[in-house]
């Protein structure tokens, strides 16, 4: 009898055990600590700096070349000059093959192909700044575009 | 229902009244017979996405008492030569071909954006283009031309508008679409620099809605053509279309229903311009409106959709900077016809399928306006 008892009680405080453990597992995050809305909002701001960034560089803003060290155009003209608000940019559609590079390709490929070819520009490293931050401006210029990639 | 959407319904109802017919003596051209068969979905060139009035199924016909022809060219867009040599070497190339039109033609019209800044230099570089055509030359100005010193280089080389001639029967007129702009520069002391600046920027969001015929235009309009018959060919000139195609690009003027009320009465009305740089077609109330090519660069179609009654042109290859430009070629004939050419320097002009116009991917394209120029170090 007392097996049994102990060997039930053993089941028992098992049974305790893994529904504690299964019910904490909603609580499992990948932060020790749930996001604040002023995190949020930092994380928003951080973000919509890079935006504004990648707007003024999109725009051929020269003081903003000089910063990052960019040259994006010889020819005195801007991204934006054949893509206002972005357009016909399609960032939703990459990485897809990419008629005028001739090979698959990502947008940090697309605008490294534009700042040299129709800009006659300086290629600028596909990790750095500048460019993240022109990505960022693209991305949200287009938010809301349904995610369709490889469309030609 | 969105903003734009209930606008465009409330133009087609304003300006599609059901007793209204175009004159008795207009019939159907075949470029018209062709624009009537993309709207009866024959043909998939034109991309309608976006609810755009269908407007009288209008065709023209000019009782004109002499065929001629005259050329356009606009938005050439030069920087001076030590910036940029390649928009110099497309507008030498319109000039040449205008020049080298046989029969020649009876003149030539700019259509404006000569200049990219306004800059002096650039406004003279372009008129020592324009000096190889020795045909007569009639100018209008685009916003390019104008915002760095108000149009004082512009007028002392290119003259005034409003204009109006008449030439063989047919009367024309050259209206200033750019020049009366509200002032948005004033308040924030710009300089002439970042006034111009701003102007140049399509998509902007400084500058505002600045394209409008303006009161003071319209009441020329009106005496201009008041004494005119009714069924007197007329063909107006503006930088910007006559019409709201997309007011956040000034592809429109402000004060398109007040032109529309003045032109109501008249049955052979055309209306030419430049501004969008792209292939474009449509027609309001009597009236039809053709856009024209730039010889700079080629812009893509508004995200909202293109007039239904727009045959789309062929997506430009941006590796090649002869692609998607161009000028025009237009010719009155004695038969009761107008017809229009696109000279554009590659072989195609109109996309014969939706995925070579780049209007199929107006459908999933949900664009934003910029912020940069609204935040520091603009503001």
């Amino acid at each position: 009898m007392r097996k049994i008892l102990t060997w039930r009680g053993g089941l028992l405080l098992l049974a305790a055990f893994l529904f504690n453990f299964v019910s904490r597992m909603g609580d499992v995050q990948a932060h020790k600590e749930k996001h604040t809305p002023e995190q949020l909002k930092a994380f928003q701001d951080v973000f919509m700096e890079q935006v504004r960034v990648g707007d003024l560089l999109f725009h051929g803003d020269g003081e903003a070349e000089k910063k990052f060290g960019v040259n994006l155009s010889k020819t005195g003209m801007a991204c934006a000059m054949c893509h206002p608000f972005a357009s016909d940019t399609h960032p939703h559609e990459f990485p897809k093959f990419q008629e005028q590079i001739q090979e698959f390709a990502t947008l940090r490929d697309m605008i490294n192909w534009c700042i040299e070819n129709p800009n006659e520009g300086e290629r600028i490293d596909v990790n750095g700044p500048a460019m993240k931050a022109l990505e960022a401006y693209h991305y949200w210029s287009n938010k809301g575009s349904v995610l369709d990639p490889g469309k030609h | 229902m969105s903003d734009l959407e209930r606008d465009r319904r409330e133009a087609q109802r304003e300006l599609n009244k059901p007793d209204e017919r175009p004159d008795a003596s207009l019939r159907i051209t075949r470029r018209t017979f062709l624009h009537k068969s993309i709207v009866a979905g024959a043909v998939t060139g034109a991309a309608t996405y976006g609810w755009f009035p269908l407007i009288n199924t209008l065709n023209l016909a000019y009782g004109a008492q002499a065929p001629f022809s005259f050329a356009w060219i606009s938005d050439t867009h030069l920087y001076p030569k030590t910036v940029n040599t390649r928009f110099v070497e497309k507008a030498t190339r319109a000039v040449k071909e205008v020049q080298g039109m046989k029969p020649a033609a009876d003149f030539l019209m700019f259509g404006g954006d000569l200049a990219q800044l306004a800059d002096p230099v650039e406004l003279r570089l372009g008129n020592d283009i324009l000096k190889e055509i020795t045909i007569k030359k009639h100018f209008i100005p685009g916003e390019h031309d104008w915002y760095l010193d108000m149009g004082k280089t512009w007028v002392s080389l290119f003259g005034n508008s409003p204009w109006t001639f008449e030439h063989k029967g047919v009367q024309f007129i050259g209206l200033d679409t750019v020049s009366r702009a509200p002032d948005y520069w004033s308040a924030t002391k710009m300089s002439p620099k970042e006034r111009m600046g701003h102007m140049a920027t399509l998509d902007g969001s400084v500058a505002g809605p600045w394209a409008g015929v303006g009161s003071d235009q319209l009441q020329w309009l009106n005496k201009t053509l008041s004494p005119l018959p009714k069924d007197r060919p007329i063909v107006i000139f503006t930088h910007n279309p006559l019409y709201e195609y997309y007011p956040p690009w000034n592809f429109w003027v402000r004060d398109w229903r007040q032109v529309h009320e003045i032109l109501k009465p008249y049955t052979n009305v055309t209306n030419i311009h430049g501004h969008t740089h792209q292939v474009l077609y449509n027609e309001i109330g009597t009236m039809r409106s053709i856009g024209m090519l730039a010889t700079s660069w080629p812009w893509p179609y508004a995200p909202e959709g293109v007039p239904a009654l727009t045959k789309p042109m062929i997506r430009a290859n941006p590796g090649d900077y002869f692609d998607g430009v161009g000028w025009a070629k237009l010719s009155v004939t004695a038969a009761p016809r107008v017809d229009y050419e696109y000279m554009m320097w590659r072989k195609d002009v109109y996309a014969e399928a939706q995925v070579d116009s780049g209007t199929g991917d107006n459908d999933n394209q949900i664009l934003r306006p910029r912020i940069a120029d609204q935040m520091w170090p603009y503001k």
